[in-house]
């Protein structure tokens, strides 16, 4: 099916919309923070009334021609900050206007608002400097060196997906909820019931809230329509006032009422804050396909009508770029994607074969709008049928980057692993890149990457960071006095569990400043178990709670092992002093060694257990200094495998290494091979990459850049296919497929004007080529090509 | 026992069914001009020069084209590869050069993958004794078959051999119920006409009783000239284009008529 006039007019639209900051939240949050009436009240109160207030104040914007309404700022795309989270200086907004990619304009209004107003009042209050002023100097050590970066600095916690109930339950069933626990709460014997009720209460207030913002927006469609002379619009905008009366104060009826329903409710939760990965519809197919097939049996939906309103809710998530960054991260953050990751097919509650009539359609509407936002997966399980893998390659192999592909039976195990009952994880999927979570009862924080390469370069070092001359780990001993391969893995597995634990008590602080500063009472009202248990979602309110460390660079890691193992201990190619004085000097003089370190030594991603076995026991080594260590909010922490694009930012503080890696170029993606070393076609790639457990983590990322040719005809994907089964039957947990020729790729740096269009998979998410840093660009352009198999 | 290999490939999606391990043996009875892997004609091992590149500095080095193997080797490479296998109905193809070279290295190996349920199939030029083609069969499941020309002339000249042999064992294999795809490289200036083609389908035709899954026809690419240059061999296609995309259609559409399926590229 095509998409209608109005949908390709509303895809356009955002298209050309031009980023900017918009600082009406800003303004807003400030004005009510300043006034009377938030003094002498608790944090959940008190924010559940700036939200009532941002609710109440904001402009409404409604598109001409759209059917679904709610935009976070003024405009698509004029994108608001969070300076109660962290706080944009003068020059981050010069900083933000001025860069190449990933621009955010403001306008001098803003900046003004922004020096006589916003930076006066918070400076020195964001809970950025609340936490910088928190921790330890070994923290800030590692963290300055690059060894972990730290998510929640710029954002609020998030990667949390909306679940069945919140689909079917409106805000005053909520609100009747409420009553029940505040009526529950037992004074006598529970010492927690006051703040109970405090927090109980500011969820009353931002039910209230999110009604009476869908009001506005019903009054606002109703005067326009009264002002319209085109009869069908008024008709229109009529409906669409009718809507919001209705959702999402009362649970949706209407396939369209669902929609607007859910996209009030992601406004809300990125209005609260701005949480990581935006907000998450999930699992789609699943939530709207009954009101779907009611509509098609009552006649009151065509099928037309179904697959104009998708075009006009998926426009929605493109109008919302991701949150403005500062400071370093200002210059060096490489996306608009927020990461919405809209999950099709898996299984149902009761295990059998998800897919259904809704999946085709939303497939369809992935293929017909080819927008970066939404992103899109397709879970597989063994239950679903072919044809489902196939309907997702037609679209894979358009070269868009979407969908991806994750394994269902994969999913469930990792969350039933961790405790979760089975319906749960079989409602459950993932989001943001790669990140296992049970949807609509699992608070799941990602808390930052860890940089293992970075690590071992540390323990070669005795601790000392050679970028800096620091000591910043422990002094584990000379690498020269290791009599065996043996003795530097056991230094390394020292440094990464220091590391570890630095980072772990920074996040148990993090995570309380969260519980106590910034409640998030609306977004507490969407997760099970918060309302019954009386507890914010920053708080341990939530069914589940887990809390990540995402490891990366273990292809990189694994080779530089694999390189000491092979030429220093085994083969005795080269002496401790060779290396260390090859790599201090950048391979400048020893170009033979590096060629041998890269040519003629073991590497990952080609099936060879001497090279893989170092990739194995990096993994146990991570997982053993993470894996159950308590977190903030109860629930412990977890550890995955995904680099978004920080392997670029890692590999930027990052000497030359043993693997022949040159200083400071990029490390290797995900549990993908290190860029180009895999030359044993893709079942090798992913033999070496299923020899990982999987299962122990909440989420892997695996990238095969294939071109064009590999999906010519049936026989083709029929291959696709078996490939994919293969690596899920091996417990892989996603693999994706960047289908593009390089050819391309160099034309389009030459002449991005003319390439405006081309998307590519990134790293557990797609992204305009364009807007990729030239490093970026050049190295998905390197990434291994298959075309020759 | 050993066998000399030149290659070996995994994820091999155009040599038979499935997703297959493709083990390339070395030496071939045939001279094809076209052919685009020069180095697995002589049965000998071949030391070449190796060039790899770290930007734009240049590392040469020796390299031998030819290593040894044992049947029980190849099975554990094969098995490395029995996930996709048994995912994708694939399997282990043997190609070359002529596979049917290397006759007890050949068989010992087919017998050792079958016995490991592992399915087989052998890519052959046909040139082989009819006694041996026939031990081969018994271990073996498809058959990827060469048929070049008719014309034993042009046959000889473009191939350095008689084809009678070939179109026999083909006929022996054919009735004694073996699965065979039909592989036809075509040629521009060697077969590329249309008379070859109606003797082709005429020749298909007389055989649709017989098990003939499919036909590949596989257009003559330039991708072995850079072989040749690179190990000195003389390149008697110097000059001449890739097969073009119009005549390999009106090829394919010819054929299909015979109701078997027509791949291009296999």
């Amino acid at each position: 099916m095509k998409m209608t006039d109005r949908v390709l007019k509303l895809r356009e639209q955002s298209l050309k919309a031009i980023e900017t900051i918009s600082a009406e939240r800003a303004l807003l949050v400030t004005e009510f923070y300043a006034s009377d009436e938030a003094r002498g009240l608790s944090a959940p109160v008190t924010r559940a009334k700036a939200f009532y207030h941002i609710l109440k104040n904001k402009s409404i914007c409604i598109n001409e021609g759209e059917l679904i309404v709610g935009e976070r700022g003024p405009a698509p795309k004029a994108t608001p900050t969070c300076p109660e989270i962290s706080l944009h200086s003068s020059e981050d907004l010069e900083i933000l206007e001025k860069r190449d990619k990933v621009f955010f304009k403001s306008t001098a209004e803003v900046k003004r608002v922004y020096s006589e107003k916003i930076i006066p009042f918070w400076k020195g209050k964001s809970n950025r400097e609340r936490i910088m002023e928190s921790m330890t100097p070994e923290w800030i050590d590692a963290y300055q060196a690059g060894i972990f970066t730290e998510f929640q600095e710029q954002r609020a916690p998030g990667h949390t997906v909306l679940g069945y109930k919140m689909f079917h339950t409106g805000f005053l069933e909520l609100k009747e909820e409420i009553r029940d626990a505040l009526g529950r709460l037992d004074y006598l014997s529970d010492p927690d019931a006051y703040q109970k009720s405090e927090e109980l209460k500011a969820m009353t207030i931002a039910c209230d809230a999110i009604i009476m913002f869908a009001e506005r927006h019903a009054e606002a469609l109703e005067v326009m329509a009264s002002s319209t002379s085109e009869s069908e619009r008024r008709k229109e905008l009529t409906e669409m006032a009718a809507i919001c009366r209705r959702v999402p104060a009362h649970a949706p009826e209407t396939f369209h009422e669902m929609l607007q329903h859910y996209w009030f409710i992601h406004i809300g939760v990125i209005t609260e804050l701005n949480p990581w990965d935006s907000f998450n519809p999930g699992r789609l197919d699943q939530h709207v396909y009954p009101l779907y097939k009611k509509g098609i049996d009552d006649g009151s939906l065509t099928s037309e009508t179904v697959f104009e309103l998708l075009g006009c809710f998926w426009v929605k998530f493109n109008n919302h770029p991701s949150t403005p960054k500062v400071g370093v991260t200002a210059q060096e953050s490489n996306t608009y994607t927020d990461f919405c990751l809209i999950n099709l097919g898996g299984v149902r509650p009761d295990g059998s074969d998800a897919v259904n009539d809704m999946t085709y359609i939303l497939l369809d509407v992935i293929k017909e709008m080819r927008i970066l936002q939404p992103s899109s997966m397709v879970q597989i399980s063994k239950k679903n049928p072919d044809r489902f893998i196939y309907k997702a390659l037609d679209i894979i192999r358009t070269g868009f980057g979407q969908p991806s592909c994750f394994n269902t039976d994969a999913i469930i195990q990792e969350l039933l692993r961790q405790g979760k009952s089975i319906e749960d994880a079989r409602n459950g999927g993932c989001s943001g890149c790669v990140e296992t979570g049970a949807f609509g009862t699992e608070s799941y924080w990602l808390t930052g990457y860890f940089n293992l390469v970075k690590i071992l370069e540390i323990t070669l070092y005795n601790g000392i960071d050679p970028r800096s001359g620091k000591q910043i780990g422990l002094k584990t001993g000379l690498v020269v006095d290791f009599n065996t391969f043996d003795d530097l893995m056991i230094a390394f597995s020292r440094q990464v569990n220091h590391f570890a634990d630095i980072k772990i008590r920074g996040n148990n602080v993090i995570g309380k400043t969260f519980a106590a500063f910034l409640p998030v009472p609306f977004l507490s009202l969407l997760l099970e178990d918060c309302i019954a248990n009386g507890k914010d979602y920053n708080d341990g309110g939530a069914r589940y709670n887990t809390t990540y460390i995402q490891g990366v660079g273990l292809g990189s890691i694994t080779d530089m092992l694999t390189s000491i193992r092979y030429n220093i201990y085994d083969k005795k190619k080269v002496t401790w002093e060779e290396m260390l004085s090859a790599m201090e000097n950048n391979f400048q003089g020893s170009e033979h060694l590096q060629y041998e370190l890269i040519y003629k030594t073991p590497k990952y991603g080609n099936d060879d257990d001497y090279a893989d076995e170092q990739a194995v026991h990096v993994f146990d080594i991570f997982y053993d200094a993470v894996n159950g260590k308590p977190a903030s909010r109860g629930g412990v922490h977890r550890i995955n495998m995904l680099p978004t694009t920080c392997h670029v930012y890692f590999g930027s503080v990052t000497g030359a290494t043993p693997d022949g890696r040159i200083a400071w170029s990029p490390l290797s993606e995900g549990i993908s091979p290190f860029q180009g070393v895999d030359h044993n076609g893709p079942t090798a790639v992913i033999k070496s990459a299923s020899k990982l457990d999987h299962l122990r983590t909440g989420g892997t990322l695996l990238n095969q850049k294939f071109s064009p040719q590999f999906f010519d005809d049936e026989d083709s994907y029929l291959k696709l296919t078996a490939l994919i089964r293969s690596y899920f039957s091996l417990d892989g947990h996603h693999i994706q497929f960047n289908v593009v020729n390089a050819d391309t790729l160099r034309e389009a740096q030459k002449h991005p004007e003319l390439h405006r269009d081309l998307i590519v998979r990134v790293a557990g998410y797609s992204d305009y080529f364009n807007d990729l840093g030239e490093d970026l660009q050049n190295e998905i352009i390197r990434r291994t090509e298959h075309n020759d198999f | 026992m050993k066998g000399l290999l030149f290659n070996i490939k995994r994820y091999a999606i155009h040599d038979g069914p499935g997703i297959r391990v493709t083990f390339f043996l070395k030496g071939c009875p045939l001279d094809c001009w076209w052919c685009h892997n020069p180095e697995g004609i002589s049965p000998a091992p071949v030391e070449t020069e190796r060039i790899d590149r770290i930007g734009d500095r240049e590392f040469h080095s020796r390299e031998w084209v030819g290593k040894e193997y044992s049947p029980e080797e190849l099975l554990a490479i094969a098995e490395k590869e029995r996930v996709f296998m048994d995912q994708s109905g694939g399997g282990v193809t043997f190609s070359g050069g002529e596979p049917t070279l290397q006759y007890d290295f050949l068989l010992e190996t087919l017998k050792l993958m079958k016995n490991a349920g592992i399915s087989t199939a052998v890519d052959t030029s046909g040139l082989v004794s009819g006694r041996r083609i026939m031990d081969i069969a018994e271990y073996t499941d498809i058959f990827l078959y060469d048929i070049k020309l008719f014309d034993t002339d042009l046959h000889k000249k473009f191939t350095g051999a008689d084809n009678s042999l070939i179109l026999d064992n083909l006929d022996n294999l054919l009735q004694n119920g073996e699965s065979v795809i039909i592989r036809v490289p075509v040629i521009p200036g060697v077969n590329d006409t249309i008379n070859y083609i109606e003797d082709l389908r005429s020749f298909i035709e007389k055989r649709k009783k017989y098990r003939i899954l499919q036909i590949d026809l596989l257009p003559y690419h330039k991708t072995g000239s850079s072989k040749y240059r690179h190990f000195g061999f003389l390149d008697r296609m110097d000059g001449v284009e890739q097969t073009p995309v119009a005549f390999m259609d009106q090829f394919r559409e010819l054929l299909s008529t015979t109701g078997i399926r027509v791949k291009t590229g296999g």
